[in-house]
Formats: C-alpha cells, structure tokens, sequence
C-alpha cells in the first residue's frame, strides 16, 4: 500500500490546495499562469510536481509560499494543517514562512547572504521564530549540518558562503529549511544547477529526512529523471493545468494523457529499451 | 511591444521634459539670427543698463545691447563648444575603452592607467592647462573640454565592452573568424551605445558648465562674442544696480543644463532593460 | 574509414593559479563520426572545445585538424580551418548579438568567407532557414523574438550555413524544456547525416550524449578518464568515475520500463 492509501485512512493532508488560479494582468487583458489547479501533499509523503518552462508549476509553489509578485490576483484555496495561506495576514504568513513551511531554491548562492557565516544563517529561523540567542542558534546549525552530512560541521560554520561548493550550499541551504522542523518543505528545481553526482546525494539526503522526520516534501522539477527517483506521487502540469497525477509507477508505466507519453518519449535515457 | 500597446506616458516623461527643455536652447540657438529681436553687437549708449522693457524685454547691458538678443547668440557658442567637445570625448573614450577591454593585458594596464592619470586633474584645471599650451580660442576651449571627458567615457566603455564580450555571440563571431575590427565594430559598439548616449547627454550639461566656467575666466569666447559665462562675468561687476545682467545667462544656463540631465536620467530609465517588463 | 579529421595530441591548458584546466589530453576524431565528451562541472570538457575551436591558447600540444595545426595556422591555411570548423553554443539567449536579425546573423559567416553575392547569400539564407525548419520570414526577426528552441536552431543554421567538415556543440540543448530538447537533437542528427559531418558534442548529460554520439569520451579533473564507443563506455565502462558517473543519472528508465515508441538513438 503506498503512503497516499495508507494516509487516506487517517487523518488529512499536510497541504490542500484548491482550485487555484493564478493571473498577471497585462496591459491588454491578462495572462493566466495557473489555471484551476488542485493538489494535495499527505504527511511524510513526496510529491512531484513536473512540467515546462510555462507549465505554471513555479508559480503553483510560490502561491502556497505567498511569494508571487504583488500584481499577481490569486483565488482558490490553499490549506496547509488547518491554515488557510490565502486569509492570512503578512505578519501571520511570516511567521509560517521558515517555520512550519520552508522553502529551498535553486539557487542556493544567490539566496545565501554572502556576507553572514554559514552558521549564522543557518541558525537565523531560530532566532527569528524561536527567540534563540545568535550563540545558540550557531550551536545548534552545527547538529543541522550534521544532519545533512557537512563534514566537520564545527569548523564550516566559520565559513563564509562561497567557501562553499554547490553542492554544499544547498545542503546548507537544506539544514536552514530543516531548522524548525516544518510540516512541509517546498523545493523549487533543487538540484538543477548541480553536477548529477551531487544531486545524487542531495536527492538521498532529502529522502532520508523524509524517512526520519517524516517531513511532507512538494518537489517543484522538469525533470522526469529525478521524480522517478524521489517522488510517491507525481502530478504534471502543462500551460497552468494538472493533465494528469498519479503514483510514480503509474505515470511511469501506463501514462495516460498524450502529454504525458510525450514527456517520456523525448526524455533521453541510458537504459533504451532495444528495439525490437 | 510598446507600441503595440500604445504610447507609455510615464516612462517617457522624463526624456519629454527634458527634450523640451533642449529643444528650446537648440532652437534658439539654430535659429538665432531669426528668433533674435537684435543683433548682439548693435551698441545703444543712450539705452544703457536698462531694465526690462517692452523694447527690450530682458533689458540692456553696460554698452546698451539686447541682454536677450546676446544670451540666445550665447546659446549657440554653447551648443557649438559642447557638441563638438562631446564628440571629442565620446569617440576618444570610446575607442580608448573598447580597445583597451577588448585586447586586454598591457595594452589595457597602458591605456587604463593613462585614463586615471588624466581624471586624477581637476576638470577645471586640466582645461585652463590645456588652453594655457593651446591658447585661448573657442575651437581649443572644445578641445580641451573633449580631452577632460575622455577618461569617463573611456571607463565606461571599457566596462560596457567587457560585459559584451562576456556574451557567447564574441565567441560564435571568434568561431566563424570575423576579423576584430568588424568584431570591435558591428557586434560589441551597437552593443554599448545606450549607455554611451545617457553619458554623453550629461556630458553636455557639464560640457555648458565647463564653457562657462571657461568664459568666465576670460579663456572661452572672447569679446564681443557673446557667451553665458562672459556674460555673467561681465553682470558681476553690475551686480547691484542691474542684476538682470547675472540672472539672464544664469537662468540660461539652468534650463539648458537641467534640459540635459532629465534627458540623460530619462534615457537611463527607457534603455535600462530592468525598467522594462 | 579510420580517416582522422581532428587530432588532439598531448593538449594542457593550465591556468594562472598552476591548476590544469585540461591536462595532458589525447584524441582524435574519425570523418563522419560524433565523439561525445561528457563530465561534470569543472572536468574542462568546455576548455578542450574552446581549443580546438581555436577560442582559447593550448599551453602545450598540438591540435590538427585535417592535417593543418589549428594554432599555427597562417592566411590561406587559417582562412580554411575557421571555415572548416563551425560551432553551436549552449546559451540560446546569449548566443546572437541582440541588435542584428537573423538575417544579419547568418549572413555574417559568409561575409566573412567571400562566399557569393548579395542575391545569392539570400538564397542561401532562405534555404537553409528552411532545411533547418524555420519560416523564411524569420530572416526579418530579431533574435529576442524567437523562443529557446527556435534559436537554437538558427545556430544550426549559422553552423552549416556554409557546409563546414566539422561542427563543434557545447551544450547545445541543456537550456532547453525536454520535448524542445528532443526536436533539436533529432534536427541535429538529421543535419549531420545529410552534409557527413564530423562533430564534437559537449554535455553534462550522459543519456543526451549516448544519444547523440558515436564514441565518448568521459573527462575529470581536466583528465581523460576513459574514450570508447559509446556502446561500451555505457554498458561496460573501465572506470569507476563512469561507473559512479552512470549510477549518478537520475534516469526514469532505470526504474521503469522506456515506452516502446522510444527510439533507441543508435
């Protein structure tokens, strides 16, 4: 039984999100980047959410984030535990942010602070949201980037940021999400910018924080490769629509929409099946 | 795109305002012969040091010329001596930066180090030194006002041509084999000219300034010719009994350099591709 | 067919701080074949493309191609290696200069070459817009008006443009969306089949390059690690960097079954 019929059983989803539409206006009518979408995230469940440039899968992410530029007119629900995201005020939302949902960016250079120490930074939603003084939060960024496997934590959160290998920063960037144990991590194209060995290990490290915190993960990528690995549940979007969601082995195996089966069929792979 | 979706007003106020404002000088000192109501050498002793008048609007000076008549001939000195100065710089600098970043290495330590030798001089007086040596005329006044500005644009340049050659379409030009001349010209110099132009339209606020200032020291434009800083230079000694003398190249001044800077900040703002959406 | 076009023999590249960037690399590059050079970020597999394009100085050996020295090459010799040689680069947004059309663009190399007059450059523009799928009118365009994929293959055109023997490619898909990704590799394909090209493609992606290439070369460090078909460095590579390398890739069919309308790619 996979988590999503298991959670069915019990309880409710981490994240319930609506009918959400999402539009720019433009100076002639308005551009609809998300269009009437629904998705849900169960507890300790890993969702992917895959499309192309314009599929509106970004900004589906930063909508449950509240990050979207100020002119974006967003409706429908979004609901994480028994909040509803969209009725909350900035100061509430603030508060939520980097404490019960935490987000990782693709960028982890440019979203880290040159100029602040790791241990700082990665310490700072402790003192923001748990009034740790900056000394305990620093002690405490030590076990975090233990936990994502820094080696000599101790001595690394000396380091400035770019000190710091790609890889490193995003487990950085990753220990920083992880600092308040959220109910749910949203990760934006994670591991894009990496070299396929350390996405490697990003990718485990973010299944094994899963596994032990049981932590909801809403991975945000374009690419079919690394939902195949990571995810339980897949839903792919294209022009601001799911098309089609289902369990990994399901979209992987008996793909429905055409869109879909295209997807596949153009992704390379080293593992051609020999044609017969 | 824009004009797709109509004119857009705000984005382009600045340069409107400003272009009007230089309109106004250019047209005054293209047209002068015509827009003048007298000639700026036509001496009046009975009309001396008059206030406004209906006759003369903006009144007279110590030898009962047309202060309004003088100021718009002035206007053209001016634009004479900072267009040309301009030029002076804007190629100079132009063509110093973009070979400097371009070649790199010595050719750039050289030429870079030369710049910073040149800007390490006040303005002012690298330009009362360059017209001590080259004598005092309005063409040298131009030139060495152009020498001044060559180290800014140059900087410029050279910044803005790094930045291009950073871009993969050098390296796809490199690969075909263009030569670096036509490199040098067709695909980095159309590349930089925004920034260059919002430069220059500054520059030529400054270059105003700096002809004034010149003038004023008695090292631009030479009696009788009339000009903003000789002007004013004169109108100091009548301060007191008639300080329309002062006011009018004054204010002529202001409208002209401030007519420059919004075209300048405004040009800024519309090339600027982070301005747009 | 062992007709080597490209030798690499012995090529460093070592930059200011005593690191090599490549280091001691030896190839070579049959007629008609596409030798793929994979590696991650930092294996110098760009700097030994920008070599043998003649964009950045070896600090030691020698580069052939054809049998002239690409680096000591003079006037006539010179003339034909740019011309022999064409490149496609990576960045579809960076890779034309902003203020000239396509038209402009891809009469460039021409121009540069001596090769026809106005009519008949414009002919060739047409034709070549065309085999590489776009519409004639795109001559008029700007390159800011066309979408990733769309650019990408104007650079094909630029690179064929004049029937070169080789065609060099850094990345020249992976700032694509796949679906896009998979219509230009085929066109790629397809246009190298039709002129007999010989190419050199660069990727950080392992599945795009055993689509693509003939024989791999998998480079580390500024090393060549290991060169082989691209059957054998895939299904029995010789060194635990491939091995790592391969078990790395994130690929859905590892896991899963590849749809049976898969082509194959070889």
């Amino acid at each position: 039984m996979d988590i999503r019929s298991r959670a069915l059983e019990n309880g409710r989803p981490t994240l319930s999100v609506r009918d959400l539409t999402v539009d720019f206006p433009k100076r002639s009518g308005s551009f609809r980047a998300v269009d009437g979408v629904s998705l849900d995230v169960w507890p300790g469940e890993i969702v992917g959410v895959i499309g192309e440039s314009g599929s509106g899968k970004t900004m589906t992410a930063l909508s449950t984030l509240r990050m979207l530029p100020k002119r974006a007119v967003v409706s429908g629900s979004i609901e994480l535990g028994q909040r509803r995201i969209l009725d909350l005020s900035p100061a509430e939302m603030r508060k939520l942010r980097g404490d019960r949902l935490s987000f990782i960016p693709q960028d982890a250079m440019r979203a880290l602070n040159p100029t602040m120490r790791i241990g700082r930074q990665v310490g700072e939603p402790l003192v923001l949201h748990r009034n740790l003084s900056f000394k305990a939060a620093v002690s405490r960024a030590v076990d975090l980037l233990r936990a994502v496997h820094v080696r000599e934590p101790e001595r690394r959160v000396e380091d400035y940021p770019h000190g710091f290998s790609g890889g490193m920063q995003q487990r950085a960037m990753i220990a920083m999400g992880l600092a308040l144990e959220p109910e749910l991590i949203i990760a934006d194209e994670p591991t894009t910018a990496l070299d396929v060995t350390v996405q490697a290990q990003v990718l485990k490290l973010l299944k094994e924080i899963r596994d032990r915190e049981k932590t909801s993960i809403l991975f945000i990528t374009h690419d079919l490769g690394v939902v195949s690995e990571l995810c339980d549940w897949v839903y792919v979007m294209y022009r601001g629509k799911v098309v089609e969601q289902g369990s990994v082995e399901r979209i992987f195996t008996e793909p429905r929409e055409d869109y879909t089966k295209m997807l596949l069929a153009s992704t390379p792979t080293l593992f051609p099946r020999e044609a017969s | 795109m824009a004009a797709a979706a109509g004119f857009d007003f705000r984005r382009w106020r600045l340069v409107l305002l400003g272009g009007l404002l230089v309109g106004i000088v250019l047209f005054a000192a293209i047209f002068a012969p015509w827009v003048a109501p007298y000639s700026p050498f036509d001496l009046d002793v009975t009309q001396m040091l008059q206030g406004p008048s209906a006759a003369h609007w903006l009144g007279t000076d110590e030898l009962g010329r047309d202060v309004l008549s003088r100021a718009i001939y002035a206007a053209r000195i001016s634009m004479q001596v900072a267009l040309l100065a301009v030029s002076v710089g804007l190629v100079g600098g132009t063509l110093i930066g973009m070979t400097a970043a371009y070649f790199g290495g010595l050719v750039e330590q050289a030429l870079m180090r030369a710049m910073d030798l040149l800007f390490s001089f006040p303005a002012i007086l690298l330009a009362v030194v360059l017209m001590a040596s080259l004598g005092t005329s309005v063409l040298n006044a131009m030139i060495a006002i152009g020498i001044v500005f060559i180290p800014g644009f140059s900087r410029l340049a050279r910044a803005s041509t790094q930045a291009v050659l950073r871009q993969q379409y050098i390296e796809a030009a490199r690969s075909i084999g263009m030569s670096d001349a036509r490199i040098i010209f067709r695909e980095i110099l159309p590349n930089i000219m925004a920034p260059l132009m919002v430069e220059a339209a500054v520059a030529f606020a400054y270059a105003v300034l700096l002809e004034s200032a010149l003038s004023f020291l008695g090292l631009g434009a030479q009696p009788p010719d009339p000009s903003w800083g000789n002007m004013l230079s004169t109108g100091r000694g009548f301060m007191a009994q008639a300080p329309w003398l002062s006011i009018v190249p004054g204010m002529a001044m202001f409208i002209c350099v401030l007519g420059f800077n919004l075209l300048g900040d405004g040009l800024r703002d519309v090339t600027d591709p982070h301005m747009r959406e | 067919m062992t007709d080597t076009v490209i030798q690499v023999a012995g090529v460093t590249k070592s930059f200011v701080r005593g690191v090599n960037a490549v280091d001691d690399v030896t190839l070579s590059v049959a007629r008609g074949e596409t030798l793929g050079i994979v590696g991650e970020s930092g294996s110098g597999k760009s700097t030994l493309l920008r070599m043998i394009l003649r964009l950045i100085r070896p600090s030691a050996g020698t580069i052939t191609l054809d049998g002239r020295d690409v680096w000591n090459a003079h006037d006539r010799d010179l003339k034909a290696v740019r011309r022999q040689m064409q490149a496609v680069f990576q960045d579809p947004a960076s890779s034309f200069n902003p203020r000239q059309s396509i038209g402009t663009i891809l009469a460039a190399p021409l121009e540069v070459h001596g090769i026809g007059d106005r009519a008949s450059r414009a002919k060739l523009i047409g034709e070549t817009l065309e085999r590489v799928g776009l519409p004639a009118a795109t001559v008029s365009r700007f390159p800011h008006q066309l979408s990733g994929g769309q650019r990408q293959r104007v650079a094909i055109a630029r690179a064929v443009i004049m029937r070169p023997a080789v065609v060099l490619a850094d990345e020249p898909t992976s700032a694509l969306d796949v679906s896009v990704q998979a219509q230009v590799l085929k066109l790629f394909r397809e246009i190298k089949d039709e002129l007999g090209l010989t190419s050199v493609f660069v990727s950080h992606n392992l599945a795009v390059i055993r689509e693509v290439s003939d024989r791999v070369a998998v480079m580390r460090h500024g090393r060549l690690v290991e060169i082989g078909t691209a059957e054998r460095v895939f299904n029995s590579p010789e060194s635990d960097y491939t091995r790592a390398l391969i078990d790395a890739v994130p690929d859905p069919f590892r896991r899963f079954r590849a749809p049976v309308e898969l082509e194959s790619g070889s």
